[in-house]
């Protein structure tokens, strides 16, 4: 048990920003106190004066001097955050709830099925899997955007792309001239990977309506419930399962999530709203 | 069980002493009703221990309306009088939920720890008081540092922890007469308040058979039922179980932990819009889960204690007993 002020975030100087689409940035920071998460946990994230939200780091989590976070503008501390600059502070929190267990990973192909901005996490749980590639067996990603310029991680997915035993696709919704890759949403992929479904696990994280199809789809694949393994994003308040805001049916998603399998909650009230 | 016998007069002569070294609070009449407030040396006299629940929750002492979790205060050693079962019922939810799990509410053990608490034996009831519908009693055996029943002239103390067990030594109150049970007149009328409230209570629904009927379906219950709600939150906040809240956030990173309502509107919106209890019939009934399903498991621990304040409080006239009555009555 912690015994600290679990509220007070600790300084976290702003070094760089990246702007990845026009609506998502990533921001490096770096804690003014050594930090560090389980690929899939969440930090909270303080713009002072304005507000607090949470994120799941978009960084490899072995990496412990320096932190990102990948946000999209969407409400108004991530429109306070589209408005900092590099030199300021934000306030963190965490790491929080529960990640992915990797150890379940192993020896198993891993199916990574990812929407919008949810490649934040999804790129965390990549640099990890990266690392202990010698243990999967393989590693596919289908990701999926609205448009050609919503697609985040360019130079990341181009690296990936040149990585043994990882494997890339892409979709949009709607396409223009430069695209070359797939267009639909992203469960059109799913139709065209190979993968040994009896030996492979799967993961999803994306904007909720892309889970419920996305899950529907590898159920009919036939992926076993314990096995679709899928980042919940509720509101939160606290973080650590006190606040009542991530409530979702017997569950709090901070402390008892946001990394849950589809069995663990199908029987949950509103899990994809 | 040691149980002091002081005589009202003299427990007055006490009060006083206590409060050269504490903050004391104690229900006091009010028109129609009665409520905590804090104690003056002038104001022991107006100290109320015959009413029935006080009309604010006694965790808004452990869990205030609003509070800074960054710059804390250093806290004030107090003593709360006159606490009823519903709300010491209460602490063990809320105990559950703010001291267990990975992480630890350090401003609400601060503030449970520089509190002694005395229990009451309710004298009075409510029309809407119900705690034994769901098996607690009007009197307290847990969750305070000392019982007191007041009768004939009489305090009755009976030290519950060691903590209202030095309370007693470091003011001499256990150099009174001591027994070992309490006298059998306190007992009768503890028997025959619960019996009252029994009584009262015949048609309410128990915890176990509350739940069969809130987990139906039965939306256009819960719908004809929340066209009355106006999304007040009253309920919420008057009650000795709910113990959501919401971080504002100031300057220099400093947070203020503010009571918040699921019945509120956008207390579960995420960022992108999406919010499972957009619609009033959906966060009515939530409310309801969460007391009688979701809380009870995940705690082990009751989250409604049949205060009935819920029923006094909503101006929208929704009587939470009558809502559980028709939802397990119906198919």
């Amino acid at each position: 048990m912690q015994e600290l002020n679990i509220y007070k975030p600790i300084r976290a100087k702003l070094i760089k920003i990246i702007d990845e689409s026009p609506l998502i940035k990533t921001f490096v920071l770096v804690p003014e106190v050594e930090f560090s998460f389980k690929t899939g946990q969440f930090i909270e994230v303080t713009v002072e004066n304005v507000g607090e939200a949470p994120f799941t780091p978009s960084s490899s989590p072995l990496e412990t001097k320096q932190l990102e976070i990948t946000v999209m503008k969407a409400g108004y501390v991530t429109d306070a955050m589209h408005k900092m600059e590099v030199g300021q502070y934000m306030g963190i929190r965490g790491p929080y709830g529960r990640g992915y267990p990797l150890e379940a990973f192993y020896d198993k192909e891993v199916l990574i099925v990812g929407g919008g901005c949810g490649f934040a996490p999804i790129r965390s749980l990549l640099y990890n899997l990266k690392a202990i590639s010698d243990k999967l067996r393989k590693v596919t990603l289908c990701y999926g955007s609205k448009t050609p310029g919503d697609c985040i991680y360019k130079p990341y997915i181009t690296e990936l792309r040149e990585t043994p035993k990882f494997e890339v696709y892409r979709s949009v919704d709607k396409t223009d001239e430069s695209w070359q890759e797939k267009v639909g949403v992203v469960t059109v992929l799913l139709d065209e990977i190979e993968i040994d479904v009896a030996n492979s696990v799967t993961v999803v994280c994306g904007p909720p309506i892309m889970m419920k199809f996305a899950t529907k789809k590898l159920l009919e694949m036939g992926y076993p419930e314990d096995k679709i393994y899928l980042s919940m994003e509720k509101n939160m308040s606290c973080g650590v399962g006190k606040c009542g805001h991530c409530a979702m049916g017997h569950y709090f998603v901070c402390k008892d999530g946001p990394v849950f399998t589809y069995d663990q909650i199908k029987n949950s009230p509103n899990i994809w709203m | 069980m040691k149980v002091y016998r002081v005589t009202e007069k003299k427990w007055t002569e006490y009060v006083a002493e206590i409060l050269k070294e504490f903050k004391v609070f104690a229900p006091v009449k009010k028109e129609n009703s009665t409520d905590f407030e804090e104690i003056t040396v002038e104001k022991i006299g107006s100290i109320y221990y015959e009413g029935t629940t006080p009309s604010t929750p006694l965790k808004a002492f452990f869990f205030p309306v609003k509070e800074n979790v960054v710059a804390t205060e250093q806290k004030q050693a107090r003593v709360i009088l006159g606490v009823s079962n519903c709300d010491l019922a209460a602490l063990d939810l809320l105990d559950n939920i703010y001291l267990g799990g990975d992480f630890m509410d350090h401003c609400y053990k601060e503030n449970r720890d520089h509190t002694i608490i005395f229990g009451k034996d309710c004298d009075d009831l409510k029309e809407t008081c119900h705690c034994t519908s769901y098996g607690l009693t009007p009197y307290c055996e847990k969750n305070c540092d000392i019982s007191m029943s007041v009768s004939d002239g009489y305090c009755y103390l009976s030290p519950l922890s060691e903590k209202g067990e030095t309370f007693l030594g470091q003011f001499k109150i256990n150099d009174n007469e001591v027994f070992d049970c309490l006298p059998e007149k306190v007992i009768q009328k503890r028997t025959a308040m619960a019996a009252n409230l029994q009584s009262q209570n015949i048609n309410i629904p128990d915890e176990k058979a509350s739940r069969k009927g809130i987990e139906k379906e039965n939306k256009e219950l819960w719908k004809r039922h929340a066209s009355t709600c106006v999304s007040c939150g009253a309920c919420s906040m008057i009650c000795p179980t709910c113990h959501c809240f919401l971080l504002i956030d100031l300057k220099d990173f400093e947070k203020v932990k503010n009571w918040d309502a699921c019945q509120f509107a956008g207390f579960s919106r995420v960022a992108a819009g999406e919010d499972p209890l957009m619609k009033l019939y959906d966060r009515l009934k939530f409310r309801y889960l969460c007391k009688f399903v979701y809380k009870p498991d995940m705690f082990n621990a009751l989250a409604c204690t049949g205060c009935g304040r819920c029923i006094d409080a909503c101006i929208g006239k929704i009587n939470k007993n009558e809502v559980i009555v028709e939802a397990c009555g119906q198919g």
